[in-house]
């Protein structure tokens, strides 16, 4: 590969690096795992660049590869092991004045959100980038009523979690 | 206020709040090497091929060492070897095929069955071979005793005393219990080494189907 084409990948993904944050964000529990599954990600859309035509955004092109390679690609290191005391702390820093009902709320939401399997993880994840159905859909290969339906029933499964 | 709704009003603030890669950093990612489930089930997969290559080439080596008719050995094992060829060429260009349609650009769904199909061709050799072994030992069985000197001397004592079924059982029990060894010993790879490798894929694969059927 030639060295134009590394320096405009790097480019972009420097750009858009924190699409591949949130992904790590959702299927890691720790920074160790979290640094592994974005270098995997980092991998696989540089092999998958070459045929990168520019016709999608390349935001776009890298929620499919990067959730691809959490979800189906990477095999779990072993230092993702299960924290129950994990509380998403490493990227909280808040610049808003500090509300404890609602900062307490959203420590147990992630919480919950960590419980859910792969693919409500990838609808969940999907969701909070404000994608539509149709490209929820399409990014998942599964029908737009299908997508609805299990959107709901994460939701369901999300408020169980939280209210058992 | 819906979980959800409040979950992307966070998500969307911590968007500056994400460690920040530098270009080098990120450049030498790329030059690191994949630790991808589909990188293994390639090098696990020609191993296979090469080890089934193996076991054929043994199998037909010792094969040949047995002293058989002349012109039934060459036409049979001539004829053995050509179709053996010919179904490791099919089973590898089939398996190379559905390798390079795997993309992490297509769908999750389209994704994962291409990587089952690849590992599904994969079996079907490992299965294909599995059976050749066993028709091929139960054919070979009663050669292998006939050219061994030892063994065609326990059959003649056996004929002596009139225990010819008593020894031809006994030979199909070796032979049933070391194919059972080996057979066991396989499927146990098989479940360790598939077990741990796909088992998250099948998981999810499973859970995707299930909202289709």
């Amino acid at each position: 590969m030639n060295k134009a084409l590394e320096h405009s990948f790097v480019e972009l993904l420097e750009k858009h690096q924190n699409i591949v944050h949130k992904v790590c964000r959702l299927y890691t529990n720790n920074q160790d795992a979290h640094n592994d599954l974005f270098q995997e990600i980092t991998i696989q859309l540089w092999k998958a660049y070459p045929k990168f035509r520019g016709d999608a955004k390349f935001s776009t092109w890298m929620y499919r590869v990067g959730l691809n390679t959490a979800i189906t690609l990477y095999r779990k290191s072993k230092r993702s092991i299960k924290t129950e005391e994990f509380e998403n702390v490493q990227f909280k820093i808040k610049s808003e004045p500090y509300d404890d009902t609602e900062e307490q709320q959203l420590k147990l939401l992630y919480k919950a959100v960590h419980q859910l399997n792969d693919i409500e993880k990838a609808l969940v994840f999907l969701y909070l980038e404000d994608k539509n159905y149709s490209e929820i859909s399409e990014t998942l290969g599964i029908t737009e009523v299908n997508a609805r339906v299990k959107m709901n029933r994460v939701k369901k499964k999300l408020r169980t979690i939280l209210n058992p | 206020m819906d979980e959800l709704e409040l979950l992307k009003k966070d998500w969307k603030k911590d968007d500056k709040v994400y460690p920040k890669l530098s270009y080098n950093e990120i450049y030498n990612m790329i030059l690191s090497k994949s630790s991808s489930i589909v990188k293994w089930i390639f090098i696990i997969s020609i191993l296979e091929f090469v080890f089934w290559v193996f076991i054929s080439f043994g199998l037909k080596a010792s094969g040949f060492n047995l002293e058989l008719d002349g012109m039934e050995r060459n036409f049979g094992f001539i004829a053995i070897s050509i179709f053996s060829y010919a179904v490791l060429a099919y089973f590898f260009y089939k398996f190379y095929t559905n390798y390079k349609t795997i993309n992490s650009t297509d769908n999750a769904k389209t994704l994962m069955e291409n990587i089952l199909k690849t590992r599904r061709t994969v079996k079907q050799y490992v299965f294909f071979n599995l059976v050749v072994l066993i028709i091929g030992v139960t054919y070979m069985m009663p050669y292998a005793i006939k050219s061994d000197e030892d063994s065609r001397a326990l059959l003649e004592i056996a004929q002596a005393n009139g225990e010819l079924f008593k020894y031809y059982a006994s030979i199909a029990l070796v032979t049933l219990i070391g194919l059972v060894i080996a057979i066991s010993v396989l499927l146990l790879f098989y479940w360790l080494i598939y077990g741990i490798l796909l088992k998250r894929l099948n998981r999810n694969y499973f859970e995707l189907k299930k909202l289709e059927d």
